[in-house]
Order: C-alpha cells, then structure tokens, then sequence
C-alpha cells in the first residue's frame, strides 16, 4: 500500500525504534486515525495531532535514557470496583523502574487544595451508571466543575475506564479530561478509553505516558489539541457465547424472594473467583409487539443502529433500552414527535402510547434516538477450578414499584425464565479489587443474601486448590427453612473442613430481628483473633444499610477486643484497608 | 444377663454412652447450618417425646434447591389416662398455631401430638408446655410409653379410681434423668448425681418400647391385648376388685422377615390391690429390661421375650419377683371398641358429649370448624378434654347447669351434626399418620383414608351395610401403629398405593386378623371389598359381624 519510499522511511524507523518507542508510535497513529474522517481532512488532522505530540517525541533514537526528564508525578484514581486503583498501582511501579518518584492517591484522599501545586497529575477514573463518575472522586468532580480557580502549571492525562455496553461510555473519565483542560491545564497524553478489557489499552496509554514524561516532559513542547480530544477506540471486549444448564430457584415455596442459581457453559472461559459477568437482558416479546403494533413499523426490516444493521424486532427485542427512557431521550422523542412532554422517566410504550408518532417513518426515527441496552452486573459464583467451562450467577428476581405499581427487574426476570439449552450472551467484568488472598491467608466472608455468590466461589477455588487458609462465612437471610442459599454445598464444605466456621443470621424467625453483624458481635472474640491473625475480610451484598452496619460492628469489635479508642480503632481499619485486607463488593 | 454385651445394637450403644439421655442434643440445638439433630441425638430426642421427621414430599425439590430436607419435630405428650384441663387446651390451642402445622392429632394412644416444629421452635414449644403442667417425657423411646386408660367415665362410677391407675403407672415408669429439664427447660444440673440413679432404667432404659393400657369393662377402646402390659379392672357391685393382668401384646412386624408378627396379650391371672398391682407392672417392666433382646431391634418388644421364655417360665420369675403369686382370672367381657358419641350422663349427673374427629386430626377446614368450636367450649372453662384412643374428643365433666351452653357451641360449630352424621365405618375407622412425615411410611394412611372410605361408602350402601360399625384399620407401615392386626378389615401399607388385606379380626378386639391378599391397589381392594361385603350381606347369620363371617367361612384360617 504504501509508496516504496515512504514503506523506507517507515522500515528504518521501525528498525531503529526501542520498544517503548514503537508503541507510543502505535498510540500515536491510532489518535491521528480517529479524528482523520475522510481523506481530506487527513492533512490537517495529521498536523494538528503532530502538535499534540511533543514535536521530538520519536527523537531519543537510542535506548530509554538514562535520567528522565520529569522525576516526581501524581497519579489519582477514582474508582468503584478497585480496577482503577490496580491500574494507578501498575503505572505507578512502571514510572518508579524509570527513575520517577510516582505518588498514588485515591480522589478521595485526595486534597483538593493542591491541585493549583500539581505539575505532572494523570487520573485514572472509572464511569458508572448513567456517565457518573464512582462515588470515591465525586468530590474531586464536583471540585473541577467549579470556576474561578486556574491550573496554569497542570499538565495532565486521563486514563477512563468504562464499559461500551453502556450509553455514556466513559463519560467520567472524559469530563475530566476537558474540564482539567478548562481550567488552563495542559493535556500532555491524549485521553485514553477503555471497555471492559482494560488491560491491554492501559499498558498502551502508560507507554505513552513514560514516553512523554521520560523524553522531555516540558510544557513548550506540549500542546493541547484545541477543541478535540484524541481518543483511541477500546479493543472490543470478548463476547462469550454461552447456554445455560441450570436454571433454579433456591428460594423454598413459601419464601417472599427468588433467587435464582444458573450456570452457564462456554467455551474458552476465563475469569477468577471475585469476578462479575456482564449480561445483557432482552425486552420481554410482548412489549415489543406492542410497539410495533401501536407504530405500525414494519418489524422485518432492517435498519441501522450505531453502525449495525438490525431488524426492527431484533433491535427492539436485543439491543435497545425501552423500559425506562431517561430524560435526554425523551427530551429528543418529544422534538421528534413535536410534543410538549413533561421531563421523567417513562417507558418507550406509555410514550407511544400518549404521545403517538405520525407514522412508521417517523418511528425510525425514534430509532435513533433510542439508547442501547445497559448490561447487568452479577457477581460470579462459581469457579473454574471447580466448575470448569462453567459460569454461574446468583440472580435475586427483582420487584419493585414504580408510582405504587410492582414492576419486575428486567435483567433479573429475563434471567429468571431463561430455559436449559437456551443461549446466552455475556462479557467478564473483572474486579481485581475483590481477590482471593495468598492460599495460606485466613479470609473472613460476610455475604447475606445474594452476597454470597462470590464467597462460593472463593469457597470453590480454596476447596478445589487445597488452600490451606482458614475460612468463616457468615450468611444471612429471612427465613433458615426457605432462603438459606446454597445450604447444602455450605454444609458440605462444613464437614470436609474447607469452612472453620460459619454463623448464619436469619432476620424473622423470630420476633427481634438478628442480622449478620448480630452474630458477628457474638463471635467478637474470635473475630478479633482472626483479624490479629492476619485475616482478609470480604463484605458482598447491599450497600445500604448491612455493608454500613456490617463496617461499624467491625469497629466496635476492634475497639472492645483490641482495647482501643474509638480513633485507634478507625486507624487500624484503615490500615486494613491499605493493606488490602478489608474488600468489599457492594451495590 | 441374657444380653450378649458384644451384640448391643447401635441404639443400644447411644443410650449407654447418653450420660442420662442428653447425648450432644445441646449441640445439636445450637447447630445453625441445619434444621436437623446429630445422628445420635436422633434416637435420643425420642425419650424427650419427639421424633425428628422431615417433608417426605418435599425432598426432591428441596435438594434440587440445594437446601436440605425439610426438618421439623413432632412433640408427642405424656398424658396419662389422657384428660386435659380447658386452661390446657386452650394453651395446646395456641402452641399449635405458633409453633407446629396448627393440626393438633389425637393419636391411637389417647394423648395429643403437633407435627412440623422446626428445630427453633422446640424449646419455646416445651417451655410453654411446661407453663401449661405438661411434658413430653417419656412419650417416645425405649420407655414406658403414655399409660391409656379406658375414656368414657359413663361407663362406672369407679372410672376415677381405675384413672388414677394411669398417673400412678406413668410415674413408676418414669425415668429419673433430669436431662429434659437441663436441655429443653434451661435448668441448672443437679450436683448431687445421686438423685438420677435410676433402679428401673438404670443406663440402658428398656430394649423397646413399652406400652401399659388400662381397659374398663365392657369397653375395650384401648385394645388392651395389643399392650405389652394390659390391665382389665373387674368390678363387681360397683367395686373396684383388682385386675386381671396380661401381657405380651404387640402388633408391629416387618416386611419379610419372618421372625416377627403381631401378638395379643396373653392373660397372667388376677391381682387385687393398688400395691401389688403396680408391683406386678413394675416387675414384668424389670424382666423385659433384664431379658428383652438388645441386639436386634425387631426382635426386641416383650412379645417376643416371653415366647422366648415361654409363658409358665415368664410368669414364675414375674412371681418371683413380685413376691407373691397371682390369683387366677377373673371373668369379664368386652361388648365393644368403638366410642359412644354424642351426649351421655354419669353417675354423678355430669354430661359428656363425645366429638367425631376424623384420624383424630382437630383443624377448621372446609368441612367443619372443630379446632374453633373445641376452642370456644375450652373458653367456656365449662368442660373438660378426654382423649380417646379411638382418635376422638370427649368433651366431659359438664354440670347439668353448662350442658346448655356447650351444647350451644357444640351446635353452632356444627360439631353436633358432624358427628351425628358421620357414617358407621368412618366413625369406627382408624388411620396412623402415616406420610408425609413419618419416616416408616410406606404408604398413605391418614391422608388417604377419609377419601377411601368416600369410596366405600356406596358399595356398603349398596349391601345395606351402612349402619353396621364394620371395624376398618389404615397403617402405613407393618408397625401397627393403627392397630390394622385388630380390625375386621385391616390395611397394612406395603408399597405406595398398595396395602396388604387382612380379614378376619372381631369386634372387640380379642382376636388379630389374618392376611387375606397381598399387594392390593385400591381398583382391587374395593373389587374384593365388594364381592366380600355383597357375601357378608346375603349370607351373614343374624348379628353376625363382619369378622366373624369372614372366619366362619373361612375366607382366612386363623
């Protein structure tokens, strides 16, 4: 394809390029081909991304130098499920190998205040929900959304994670990224994107960021690309094509919840205990057929949906969000539709339903308005050791009221009625935050209800590998006879030794409620014991108000059985917490 | 003694290494990960009055849950003679709704059991009992069982006499361990250890269980010969004589194995006196300890230590360690089994109204509100519970005063018309309960049998048969539990939906029945009950029972 001279040049650079090098071309070009949309913009794209680079980056023909040109940098993460504070760990030590003094700090230990001081500041920030950034750097986000403070001196990049899956997909990490620019920094690595696969596009940005700090580093040469922001396009996630071989409800008859156990074979599979898949519900036939009987559309034909080609049924039945329609889209349904429309979550069929479209056409182009499908997280129960080709989930089938009205969770239904040998689409959503401690470590699980799923796994794992760590579990529910999920496995592991103890908390069998921090606080003794021990503690299952209550009770154990003060018990879980001792996995 | 001491059945093992019954029950209780008792306590917890059962039907959905089976207890009471105080039903009342199915079950053997407490609720379940004056001691296990006393006190004004013969038994038979009380009632252990020496039970209590029935002539709604010990009261002039004394009763068998088979007490002599009477029960309980087989449990009731024996020699060392001889039998006769329902008189103007509960099962149901209406009367504090061992309530001791507003409850609930109403055979029929919680079940019992009995109706209609208390007997299992060996049509559960026939049984419970076909499905039983009852009708003498005809036609040799 290219030009014998010009395939030359390449081939002698290529040749006599360091590896670093080579991959910080490879980022290079791949920001000038995203924002080159056809080929006569390719001229100017190119210069003004030659700009952003700094002007003698391929320079250092030779190997890495010997003193890097910046020595002392700050990297934050915001981060939800402790993947960006992994990432922030692994860029840190890469920086720490080439000689630069690297600060790690989460953005919510982070003091705003020295932010206007900060010289070399790179972020690594996760998304969550609805473009929102983790709850840990809303404070930092809310800070930088200000005016009236300038960061003359910041040069900055930003690493976002975020899953492609989603409508706002790193939108956080983006907000960042311009708003750190408003505010007169200096952007000297282009922002960087991730989905689910996070790995190898971070080590890409990080070559990117060495290169930069380590070749000059020096604000004249490095220039923000005025108005746009260079990203790269995240390498895909993989797509597992699974199908189910058990579908169950472990609730007994008579119990007020349903919970539903489905292992999922596939081919290839790779995950560790700790890990979540994401899934994709489709919308239930009825509806869909009710969109389509009440707009008319033709539902065999195909139509294009951010660059793919559907039917109509397929989009509306796989790919498309028509249960709850936020705001934005409804703002633009009410344009299309030219309708004054009251701002609010409503589904896609009450909104045909009151506010019709004119026609089909019409509705096509409601179409394109139209958000994808948001995956669903469910933590992981099951383990390859244990359980190989397989994935299971612990699936609770969510109700709950809209307006007084039940509604059932369209994920968890979905889920729910899925028949054996029906197949089914997943990614794995990895948490390196929520990871089984070396095989000699005690751990100590705290998992009610559906929080249990991922502490079977780890039991899984540690009984499949012959771990030699203590283990104690303790699970909770409303009912022992109906709800005590995966009973029968917990005795199992009771007997052959792989759990050392469990304690379970079942609230309304009897008259005062007794939850699992109850019977920690009985065991309170021991528990001490085996936190001195050196033990890992595990809390998975509702954030509100058991990983609360389940954090404070563990405070007044250290602060009655460590004889500390209230402060000096704070302090010794925070040092868990650095420590790496103290994980939770909550939503 | 007799007892290899190498041989000892598992169970025999337990109880040895029990330190007075407790075992690890206390662990078990604690136990959070199951509903069920250690393997051991299982046994155990039967000499606390409970057996540990679980949902039969439910099993297989239940592992499919991952979740184990569904354990819950049945609590049996000790109830001597059976009578139960309105305070006493009304708490029983309560007890059943908080803490078991809600049905309260009038068993075979005069006494009340709740199904399905779950492993949480026992002890609540006990210390409420206990609140009420009532305990389960004793009520399961290798002891003597809950004494069963003739019911209807209209029959002699001595019934009060002979009553007091079932407290006096039960105590004698009680063991000394304090073990229900540390365990189920939170009290301290005793520190002087001597006070749980125990010269009857010793550490090893008895091979099997024991059962004492106490009958009133001319009624034997106890079925006193199927009793490892039955006491027949003679009376003469309205006197309490003494008793004739019999023992060796015992229906259970197994399938198959040809060792066991059911046994009718056999008559001692006659004894007069509280004191050697009670001397005499006592006695025939220190011989089966000493003598009973202990290496094999199905071949361990008294029945088979006195043919072991054989009878002259049992009687001689009972003598001999009576310190006296007995006198010969007295002559006595029995003229029914059934109970006598609806309204009666004693002798002392009090008034009884004996109440039809079907398999002795007391719940509202679509039918009939009776556990409401038994409810309202034990407000009334006007009446007091007899149990039956024919499954039903006597509602008793009424002053003429009260009779009108019992019988105003009794007829507002429809109880009246209930009983009043039930046919012949349903009234006199018995089923044990059978599935879905006993663990020997292998056939339906009580679930099963009103709907059989619906379907038997029209063919006894059709023979004319539909007055006569024809005696029919459901069990799930060759245990016996419903006395199916004594009835004149008894079904023995051999498979599920299949029982084995047996004819040939009296009236009154002198004689067992024999098997008349095995393995029946119900299209076959009500075959063969069709062309049997249409042969009965025709050919019948006149007042000649159904049993009696099968025998004397020999449709089965006895």
């Amino acid at each position: 394809m290219l030009a014998e001279h010009k395939l030359k040049i390449l081939q002698d650079l290529v040749r006599s390029s360091t590896k670093e090098e080579l991959v910080w071309m490879n980022g290079f070009l791949a920001g000038v081909l995203m924002n080159c949309h056809d080929q006569s913009t390719l001229a100017s794209q190119t210069s003004q991304a030659s700009a952003a680079a700094p002007a003698t980056a391929p320079a250092p023909v030779a190997a890495t130098p010997d003193k890097p040109a910046v020595s002392k940098i700050t990297i934050t993460y915001g981060t939800e499920s402790g993947n960006s504070k992994k990432l922030a760990s692994d860029l840190a030590a890469k920086a720490k190998k080439s000689g630069i003094n690297a600060k790690v700090v989460s953005l919510d230990q982070y003091r705003l205040n020295d932010l206007s001081k900060e010289e070399y500041f790179f972020t690594i920030i996760s998304t969550q929900g609805e473009g929102e950034p983790p709850a840990t750097a809303k404070k930092f986000f809310d800070h930088i959304h200000q005016n009236g403070f300038k960061l003359n001196q910041l040069k900055f990049g930003v690493l976002a994670l975020g899953d492609t899956s989603y409508p706002l997909f790193c939108k956080a990490g983006e907000d960042v990224d311009q708003q750190l620019q408003k505010l007169g920094g200096q952007r000297i690595v282009s922002l960087q994107k991730c989905d689910t696969d996070y790995q190898g596009d971070a080590e890409g940005w990080f070559s990117q960021v060495l290169t930069t700090l380590s070749s000059n580093g020096s604000s004249s040469s490095v220039a923000p690309i005025a108005g746009a922001v260079v990203t790269k396009k995240p390498a895909g996630k993989k797509i597992y094509a699974g199908s189910i071989i058990t579908n169950v409800n472990l609730n007994d008859r008579d119990s007020n919840k349903q919970t539903h156990h489905i292992e999922i074979v596939a081919d290839e599979l790779e995950y560790q205990p700790g890990d979540s898949i994401g899934i994709v519900p489709e919308n239930a036939p009825a509806i869909v057929d009710s969109i389509i009987a009440v707009t008319g559309i033709d539902k065999t034909k195909t139509v294009s949906f951010r660059n793919e080609s559907h039917t109509v049924y397929d989009l509306l039945k796989k790919k498309l969000n028509i249960a709850y329609l936020p705001e934005r889209v409804v703002k633009q349904y009410a344009s299309i539709v030219k309708q004054d429309i009251p701002e609010t979550k409503i589904s896609l069929l009450d909104l045909l339903k009151i506010y019709p479209v004119s026609n089909a056409a019409q509705f096509q182009e409601v179409i394109g308005i139209l958000e994808p499908i948001t995956p669903r997280l469910y933590s992981i129960s099951s383990s390859l050791q244990a359980h190989s080709g397989e994935v299971h989930v612990t699936v609770a089938r969510d109700n709950f009221k809209v307006n007084g009205e039940v509604k059932q969770g369209l994920c968890s239904n979905f889920l729910a009625e899925l028949p054996v040998d029906k197949q089914l689409e997943f990614y794995v959503h990895k948490n390196s935050q929520f990871r089984l401690p070396a095989e000699d470590k005690d751990v100590i699980m705290i998992g009610p209800g559906t929080g249990v799923a991922p502490f079977r796994s780890f039991l899984a794992e540690r009984d499949a590998t012959g771990a030699t760590g203590r283990n104690w579990l303790f699970f909770g529910d409303q009912h022992f006879t109906s709800d005590f999920l995966y009973q029968t496995e917990i005795q199992n592991w009771v007997q052959t030794g792989v759990l050392t103890k469990v304690n379970t908390a079942f609230s309304r069998d009897q008259k005062s409620k007794i939850y699992v921090q109850h019977k920690m606080l009985e065991n309170s003794a021991a528990f001490y014991e085996w936190l001195q021990n050196g033990a890992y503690v595990y809390i998975c299952g509702a954030k509100e108000p058991m990983s609360v209550d389940v954090e404070y009770t563990i405070l007044q154990i250290i602060e009655r059985f460590g004889s500390k003060t209230s402060a000096q018990a704070i302090e010794y879980l925070n040092s868990l917490k650095e420590e790496g001792r103290f994980l939770k996995d909550v939503y | 003694m007799s007892n290899n001491q190498n041989n000892l059945s598992a169970v025999e093992k337990i109880k040895l290494a029990s330190d007075g019954l407790r075992g690890t029950l206390k662990e078990s209780l604690h136990d959070e990960l199951t509903g069920a008792l250690r393997e051991d306590d299982q046994s155990l917890v039967k000499f606390h009055g409970m057996y540990q059962q679980d949902d039969r039907d439910r099993r297989e959905e239940r592992s499919a849950k991952k979740l184990e089976w569904l354990y819950s207890y049945m609590i049996r009471l000790r109830l001597p003679g059976g009578f139960m105080t309105p305070e006493q039903w009304v708490g029983l009342h309560n007890i059943a709704g908080e803490h078991a199915t809600g049905v309260i079950k009038i068993t075979t053997r005069q006494t009340v059991q709740l199904h399905g407490i779950l492993k949480s609720h026992v002890k609540p379940t006990i210390k409420d009992f206990n609140t009420l004056h009532l305990d389960s001691i004793a009520a399961c296990g290798d002891v003597n069982r809950n004494v069963i006393c003739g019911a209807h006190p209209k029959f002699s004004a001595i019934h009060e006499e002979v009553f007091s013969y079932a407290s006096k038994i039960s105590e004698l038979g009680l063991p000394k361990t304090r073990a229900y009380y540390e365990i189920w009632l939170d009290e301290k252990p005793l520190l002087d250890k001597k006070e749980e020496e125990d010269p009857l039970y010793q550490d090893r209590y008895l091979p099997r269980k024991f059962k004492v029935a106490i009958a009133i002539p001319p009624n034997n709604d106890v079925d006193v010969f199927a009793n490892d010990v039955g006491l027949i009261a003679i009376i003469e002039n309205n006197k309490l004589k003494g008793y004739n004394i019999a023992a060796g009763g015992g229906l259970g068998t197994t399938h198959g194995n040809a060792q066991t088979y059911p046994r009718l007490a056999t008559m001692l002599g006659f004894i007069a006196g509280e004191e050697k009477t009670l001397k005499a029960v006592l006695e025939i309980i220190t011989i089966q300890r000493d003598f009973g087989n202990r290496s094999d449990r199905k071949l361990s009731r008294l029945k088979y230590t006195i043919d072991k024996m054989g009878i002259e020699a049992f009687k001689a060392e009972l003598e001999k360690r009576c310190g006296f001889a007995l006198e010969a039998p007295k002559p006595y006769t029995f003229t029914r089994r059934q109970d006598d329902y609806g309204w009666s008189k004693n002798h002392e103007g009090k008034w009884y109204f004996t109440v039809f509960v079907e398999n002795g099962r007391v719940l509202d149901d679509e039918k009939i509100a009776l556990k409401t209406a038994l409810l309202e009367v034990a407000k009334s504090g006007k009446a007091n519970f007899r149990f039956t061992c024919n499954q039903n309530v006597i509602v008793s001791d009424i002053a003429p005063k009260d009779k009108k507003a019992v019988e105003k409850i009794l007829q507002d609930f429809g109880v009246i018309a209930h009983t009043e109403n039930a046919g012949a055979v349903r009234r006199s029929a018995i089923a044990c309960v059978s599935f879905n919680t006993c663990p020997l079940a292998l056939a339906e019992a009580q679930r099963y049998l009103p709907t059989f009995i619906t379907k038997l109706e029209p063919i006894l209609a059709k023979h004319g048969l539909q007055e006569d208390e024809i005696s029919l007997r459901m069990t799930g299992c060759p245990n016996g539990c419903g006395r199916s060996y004594v009835a004149e049509i008894g079904f023995v559960g051999t498979a599920y939906g299949r029982y084995n026939l047996h004819l040939g049984g009296d009236r009154e419970g002198y004689r067992l029945n024999k098997k008349y076909k095995d393995n029946l499905d119900e299209t076959a039983i009500l075959q063969e009950l069709d062309s049997l009852l249409e042969k009965y009708s025709k050919n019948r003498k006149s007042g000649e029972n159904f049993g009696d005809y099968v025998v004397r036609e020999k449709l089965v040799t006895l």
